[in-house]
């Protein structure tokens, strides 16, 4: 990613409210719209599933100039999906979400320069996701899409 | 060189079978797709509602500013095919998907040069920082980001990250032909950084060295700047300096 990427990233999420689950409750109410099936696989309270997205997004966009963090943690997080047995086709809804989320929540100020920095950041997510599923061991548990 | 159908198809079909492609069906079907109508004569137009309808199954009442999946499996296909051409380098054809289209382009590549591109093939893990204090890590991954970033504009360069390289592992082949070693010092605001390029069929034998210094005053003005002068170096090193240039090691 470079630094024009990492900047539409974060001034992105500098214009989501402060404070307000309302962004991340849109992302989980579009993600089981699109996937619909992904909605038996969350297992815990959806309030506490929101606070744990956004804390997780707000870890990664302080992370984004630590490669070697950001890459760490994802790796772990991709391999942790596959020992509950998520597939490669099923980060593709998510993303989609995701994008769903800024567009309604930031309307016009959602600009093209940053819907393209979240496609390139989430194909560059993903795919170190996938290596850390790819580097462990599938255990075959049972599908979640938990994003701790 | 012309390409043709069959060409294409097979380097397709290679593609599709490498362990990068065999488990992200709906990407294959993805690829398989735009491959088939751009192979059609005249060649198919490609539209995401298009992609959308054929590959994820959406309905005719798909609307691709609400639901940008095929936007995002694009950038996702990019970079995997990125992938597989850092651990794969091709022969015969290159597939492209450029940014912003669905069209692909097939891009000949002769034997010689995947030849040329195997054999500049480099390993650059990431940067080491000599010393405890974790902000230094950080300032080498960062220095090494820029250095991947820079070396790769240049396609005669095959640049392989720690991740290609423990997938390289598992895979028979050509192993990397160079491997770019580097590790940061610093004291105070002053940064050193000592850069070794190894020949590993040659017995680990030093081809280049040098010491760059910067400041952590500006730190990605810093790392910008030592990664230019690093990729310029090497370029001069390996004669890949000028566009065309032949390498003579």
């Amino acid at each position: 990613m470079d630094s024009n990427t990492i900047r539409h990233l974060r001034e992105s999420v500098a214009l989501l409210p402060v404070d307000d689950l309302a962004p991340v409750d849109e992302f989980y109410r579009r993600l089981f719209e699109l996937a619909p099936d992904a909605r038996p696989m969350f297992k815990i309270e959806m309030g506490q599933q929101a606070k744990k997205f956004a804390d997780m997004l707000a870890w990664v966009i302080s992370h984004l100039e630590q490669p070697h963090d950001l890459c760490h943690e994802l790796r772990e997080l991709g391999a942790r999906h596959s020992g509950y047995g998520v597939k490669i086709d099923q980060y593709a809804p998510v993303g989609s979400a995701l994008n769903w989320m800024f567009q309604r929540t930031l309307g016009d100020r959602f600009t093209p320069e940053m819907e393209e920095a979240w496609l390139e950041f989430y194909a560059f997510a993903t795919f170190e996701m996938e290596r850390g599923s790819r580097e462990s061991a599938p255990t075959g548990r049972s599908v979640t899409l938990n994003s701790d | 060189m012309s390409l043709n159908t069959a060409v294409v198809n097979h380097h397709l079909d290679q593609a599709l079978n490498s362990p990068l492609f065999r488990n992200a069906e709906r990407q294959s079907r993805f690829l398989r797709f735009v491959v088939d109508a751009a192979l059609q004569s005249p060649p198919a137009t490609i539209k995401e509602f298009d992609i959308a309808v054929a590959v994820y199954d959406r309905r005719a009442d798909y609307d691709p500013r609400t639901d940008p999946i095929v936007r995002v499996e694009a950038a996702r296909l990019r970079a995997r095919l990125r992938e597989y051409y850092e651990v794969t380098p091709p022969e015969g054809v290159r597939i492209d998907i450029p940014k912003g289209q669905y069209v692909p382009q097939f891009i000949p590549v002769e034997a010689r040069a995947a030849k040329a591109a195997s054999d500049l093939s480099m390993l650059v893990p990431p940067f080491r920082s000599l010393s405890a204090d974790p902000n230094d890590q950080n300032f080498c991954d960062g220095l090494t980001e820029e250095v991947v970033h820079k070396l790769a504009q240049d396609h005669r360069l095959r640049v392989i990250t720690q991740s290609a390289a423990a997938w390289l592992e598992h895979r028979e082949g050509p192993k990397p032909r160079y491997l770019l070693e580097a590790s940061v010092r610093r004291a105070g605001a002053e940064i050193r950084v000592t850069l070794h390029l190894m020949e590993l069929t040659g017995g680990g034998s030093t081809q280049f060295s040098n010491i760059y210094q910067g400041t952590t005053k500006d730190v990605f003005i810093t790392q910008e700047r030592l990664a230019e002068e690093i990729r310029g170096d090497l370029s001069a090193a390996l004669h890949i300096g000028r566009p065309g240039g032949e390498r003579v090691h």
